[in-house]
């Protein structure tokens, strides 16, 4: 099962990048620069589904206390993590050349690295308690509350962000989308959900075989 | 005995302990008092700055002692082997977190208007005319931090490096009632009615709700062993 | 024109496939171990009595 997705991703992924190089057409505004949006934008939107399917089963296990969703979660935190890291990467490699600096505290960056945080936050607490239970217990609580949080982290930061300034803090991406470029994004956006599927699934096979084999 | 009358005794119980021994009010006096000269010391002699940013630096205050105090919510029951006595409790356990969270509540208000007035005395700053709007603006804002805190409280006690997760787990969840508040005290201190910060208003009573509610749907999954 | 910047774009696309590759490359090794460990484990001789 986890071979199909594997292949899957790796065609989309590879669909993804003759959108993003071949097909897409060259921005006006930015130039080819503007081209690391077809890696930036899917990696935090599959980053939120991550961390949605982390809510979802966090509350199924403190529901049902069924270890299998204890390893959905735990796996779609990690590979959640990884994506946004690489987000926030993205972004800066992306912000240097066309904001002149690494970092901005911008609505979405900022979201963005505080999301990071706390998520990394839940992977620590894992990491820190032997008893698997009680680790599923407590990372489950941390997952809802966790998830609750990220639509009042992104409308406190978007106020804090706009509400004194004049709200043309420039994001990077065209003002509006040709065809070309919106193809790209979804082609794009498919082959990285894809490739979070593969990876959430193998991370559970590991994750069960771990359990079973250490325990 | 009913929900109310549980969660009310944890939290009678929680204050005459306090009462008593004042081991951790005086302790977050004291830390708050030291965060005032640090702020002294580090914001230099100059007065326009320190003003401009007080609003920060007095919620900066207030988070760095509520760190301290919410880290030992359970420290008590933990120290004294009283924890058998909490999974045992009947009924509803989340009346003891209610319970707690008022108690840290009241613990968080207490440190929190001592150390406007320090403040306001050490800095030279008029905070009369803002007070009607920053006794509203207060309790709000510590809502937010003592819910979440609260049931963070009840995890880390569990884990070895417990003063480092702690703050870890809780600070980012935080920051949009740190912002808010920082935002509304802000405006409080500046003289403008707090109409003017109504979105921020609304968005702590959304964050204090959330934050209320998760912590009585799951307080009782964390009591559990 | 404006410039183009491909070394930052190669600079992203790159980082990405290096972590990503290397995320998949420590999944695969983990599961090989973890096969290995349960097939020494289920091939030691069945233990007597109950």
């Amino acid at each position: 099962m986890s071979r199909i997705l594997g292949w899957l991703a790796a065609l989309g992924l590879a669909a993804g990048m003759i959108m993003a190089f071949g097909v897409a057409p060259r921005e006006v505004t930015q130039g080819n620069v503007q081209r690391i949006m077809y890696l930036h934008v899917p990696t935090v939107l599959v980053a939120y589904l991550a961390f949605a399917v982390v809510f979802v089963a966090s509350i199924a296990y403190l529901w049902r206390r069924d270890p299998a969703a204890d390893r959905l979660a735990h796996a779609s935190a990690e590979v959640g993590v990884l994506f946004t890291g690489l987000t926030i990467a993205a972004g800066a490699i992306w912000g240097k050349p066309t904001w002149g600096t690494w970092w901005t505290w911008d609505a979405r960056l900022t979201s963005v690295a505080i999301l990071f945080v706390m998520y990394l936050g839940y992977l620590l607490l894992r990491g820190m308690i032997e008893d698997g239970e009680r680790a599923a217990r407590y990372s489950a609580v941390v997952g809802i509350v966790a998830a609750l949080d990220i639509p009042l982290v992104h409308f406190s930061v978007y106020w804090w962000r706009t509400l004194h300034q004049p709200p043309s803090m420039l994001k990077p991406g065209p003002a509006s989308m040709p065809e070309g470029i919106l193809a790209a994004l979804l082609v794009n956006v498919a082959a990285f959900a894809l490739l979070y599927a593969y990876f959430v699934a193998k991370r559970v096979i590991v994750l069960r075989r771990e359990e079973e084999v250490l325990a | 005995m009913t929900y109310a009358q549980r969660a009310f005794i944890v939290l009678w119980k929680d204050v005459v302990t306090e009462r008593r021994s004042k081991a951790t009010l005086n302790a977050l006096l004291f830390f708050s008092l030291m965060l005032l000269f640090l702020f002294q010391f580090t914001l230099g002699g100059d007065r326009e700055r320190l003003v401009s940013a007080l609003p920060g630096l007095l919620w900066l205050g207030f988070v760095l002692s509520g760190l301290v105090g919410l880290g030992r919510t359970f420290l008590l029951e933990r120290e004294n082997d009283c924890w058998d006595g909490l999974l045992l409790t009947p009924g509803d356990k989340s009346a003891i977190y209610l319970g707690k969270v008022a108690g840290n509540l009241l613990l968080m208000l207490v440190v929190e208007v001592i150390l406007l007035a320090l403040f306001a005395l050490f800095f030279n700053v008029d905070v009369a005319r803002a007070l009607p709007a920053l006794s509203l603006v207060l309790p709000l804002g510590t809502v937010g931090f003592a819910a979440v805190g609260t049931l963070f409280a009840v995890m880390t006690a569990h884990v070895r490096a417990r003063e480092v997760l702690f703050p870890v787990l809780l600070l980012p969840v935080e920051v949009p009632v740190l912002l808010a508040s920082v935002k509304a005290t802000e405006a409080a201190l500046a003289g403008e009615p707090l109409s003017a910060v109504a979105p921020w208003l609304q968005l702590l009573v959304a964050a204090d709700v959330v934050y209320l509610v998760a912590g009585v749907l799951t307080f009782d999954a964390l009591l559990e062993g | 024109m404006t410039a183009d910047h491909w070394g930052f774009v190669l600079a992203a696309y790159g980082l990405a496939a290096v972590v990503l590759a290397g995320y998949w490359r420590y999944l695969c090794r983990r599961d090989r171990e973890l096969r290995e460990l349960a097939k020494t484990i289920a091939a030691r001789p069945a233990r007597r009595g109950a």
